[in-house]
């Protein structure tokens, strides 16, 4: 048990290691940076913002001398916040798992692996990790901004949803980087992985869509298995435990398929 | 030390590789010699557990390398025909953690990644990322990750290729120092690798095992033995007809022009021959003497000797007994 928690962190520490030198992590970095600030400022100051909206409705109240019904400003924002993060996965994730294991085909280093005394889990485990680590610390700064966006709002709010929050996008991006790495696993072209996750996603993120159109219980079953409506659950402060099952049974069927696809590739390989 | 007993693999319906059947004794390097596409990468492949054989038994300090494929691992370093490097990391960093996924002990570790960086001359490169390395240097790493977690059994796919003649012969002392206390299998198409450094070579064509002996012994069950090459003024068939009388003779051939070293000038009335002697006889004197005697100009006579690569040519390729025969008749 010590030598395969060993060899997870060896696997684990040169999978994030090679995201802080690579160039193309550095972009993908900025420009999820960037879309994210813009996004937290137009949901929160633009002329469509919450803020706006708000004053809006506040100003309609005061004219008519209707009583409004008080709006949590700080939970609707982290929640529209939130939910636009989760379609800005769509488009970074690919690219960061699209080389997880595409790159190390085509580099000849999965040879290595696959010849030294490690478990294909323990690489599968060891490579999410690290990618999911990377992404962690691509968030962090996030949580910046939204702590000085949150300590103007009077009353204080509360801190259990956005916490609730940042956890489901921890775990959308995690379930979507096991399949992405999956994927990966694939093919050694990096740029094909990346085009079939983005498909995989988008197609896993729309059964929510598809699920509300067709009738009955396969109907019922295909919005279970849905990323999106247990993200959109968990986001809006709902805590089903059935939410963490989902999740944490995308991630492990990743890493299934992934040791799985590693060990079929040794037998066809030519 | 390493035991391959009727190894087959297919690949489909098509074989790769059949009843593969070889062993090395511990310390030796064992030369894996074949023309490309003959399995030797396949046969490697399966050592190493990267493989499963379709049939037969490879067996690596005792473990079979399909059954306890995680205990070979552990005892065997293995370099890919591409050294399998991480570019962005540096020469030190890929060392510890090739350690560190081969098993080797924390407080081991550096002692290890250290003595492994000086075996293969590494330590002024160790800081240096891997990416800005030169072909020669990244093929040092590739060899010194094979052997950094010290392992009984090393195995080298084709090791020198794309070298520089300097870097080949560093990395063959390499590979022979290294020999004694770890055992080798060293796979190459070059021949003049396995004659320096191996103790004894398998050749493989087309998937078989066609011979298993060490280099010399190969060369003197060759029957294209060693002979000379003459230069000499006079008909040909008749000079052939003296020649074939000399004793320990054993056979006469001309060498067409487009045979012959491309600076040699060609000359009218010159007829070029190349005379096999008979294993262990020197008749260089008598040949002079008989066509002397009967009159020819000889004008060079230049001792041959059958090279490795002549038992590889007369093993791999079938047309060469052919050949022969019709020479021989020819010449009788």
């Amino acid at each position: 048990m010590g030598i395969v928690l060993s060899n997870i962190i060896a696997i684990y520490r040169r999978e994030l290691q090679s995201y802080f030198v690579s160039p193309l992590a550095y972009a993908i970095a900025a420009v999820f940076w960037f879309l994210s600030g813009l996004f937290f400022v137009l949901i929160l100051m633009g002329p469509d913002g919450i803020l706006a909206a708000v004053a809006a409705v506040d100003l309609q109240g005061q004219q008519f001398g209707i009583p409004v019904p008080p709006i949590d400003v700080p939970y609707e924002f982290m929640r529209a916040f939130l939910d636009r993060m989760g379609w800005l996965l769509l488009f970074v994730l690919p690219i960061l798992s699209m080389g997880l294991y595409a790159e190390e085909r085509k580099r000849g280093t999965l040879e290595l692996l696959a010849t030294s005394p490690v478990t294909n889990w323990a690489v599968a485990v060891g490579k999410l990790l690290g990618v999911l680590t990377f992404f962690i610390t691509m968030v962090v700064p996030l949580l910046g901004l939204e702590a000085i966006a949150l300590s103007a709002s009077n009353p204080p709010a509360p801190i259990s949803v956005p916490l609730l929050g940042h956890l489901a996008l921890i775990l959308l991006a995690a379930a979507i980087l096991s399949l992405g790495m999956f994927i990966s696993s694939l093919t050694d072209s990096t740029i094909l992985a990346a085009i079939l996750t983005f498909a995989v996603i988008l197609l896993l993120l729309f059964l929510d869509l598809l699920a509300k159109n067709i009738n009955g219980p396969f109907g019922e079953a295909l919005g279970h298995i849905s990323l999106l409506k247990h993200y959109n659950n968990l986001i809006q402060g709902i805590f089903d435990t059935s939410s963490l099952v989902l999740f944490a049974s995308y991630i492990i069927l990743g890493i299934f398929l992934t040791a799985q696809s590693i060990d079929a590739l040794r037998f066809q390989r030519q | 030390m390493i035991e391959v007993e009727h190894l087959s693999k297919m690949y489909g319906s098509t074989p790769a590789i059949t009843d593969v059947t070889f062993s090395v004794e511990k310390g030796e390097i064992l030369g894996f010699l074949g023309p490309n596409g003959a399995g030797k990468t396949t046969t490697m492949r399966i050592l190493t557990g990267y493989l499963p054989a379709t049939s037969g038994t490879a067996r690596i300090a005792g473990f079979d390398v399909h059954e306890n494929s995680l205990a070979v691992r552990q005892r065997i370093g293995y370099l890919p025909e591409t050294p399998p490097l991480y570019p962005e990391m540096t020469v030190e960093g890929f060392l510890h953690f090739v350690a560190r996924i081969k098993g080797v002990p924390a407080g081991d570790r550096s002692a290890k990644v250290k003595a492994a960086m000086e075996r293969c001359h590494l330590q002024d490169k160790r800081h240096v990322i891997i990416r800005k390395l030169s072909k020669g240097y990244r093929q040092r790493v590739g060899i010194a990750q094979a052997i950094v977690h010290d392992p009984p059994a090393i195995v080298l796919d084709e090791p020198t290729v794309g070298l520089d003649p300097r870097q080949i012969i560093e990395v063959r002392n390499l590979i022979k120092s290294l020999a004694g206390t770890h055992t080798i299998i060293l796979s190459t198409h070059i021949l003049p690798e396995v004659s320096m450094t191996c103790s004894r070579v398998t050749i493989i064509n087309r998937g078989k095992v066609v011979a298993t002996d060490t280099p010399e012994n190969l060369l003197t069950q060759l029957t294209v033995g060693s002979g000379y090459e003459l230069e000499i003024e006079g008909e040909a068939s008749f000079a052939k007809q003296i020649l074939h009388n000399v004793p320990g003779v054993n056979l006469v051939e001309s060498i067409t022009a487009s045979a012959l070293p491309s600076h040699t000038p060609i000359q009218d009335g010159r007829v070029y021959l190349r005379v096999i002697s008979q294993p262990g006889t020197e008749p260089g004197k008598e040949i002079a003497a008989a066509l002397l005697r009967t009159g020819f100009g000889l004008y060079e006579m230049r001792r041959i000797s059958a090279t490795l690569e002549d038992v590889f040519l007369q093993l791999t390729t079938e047309e060469k007994t052919a050949d022969s025969t019709e020479i021989a008749g020819e010449a009788a």
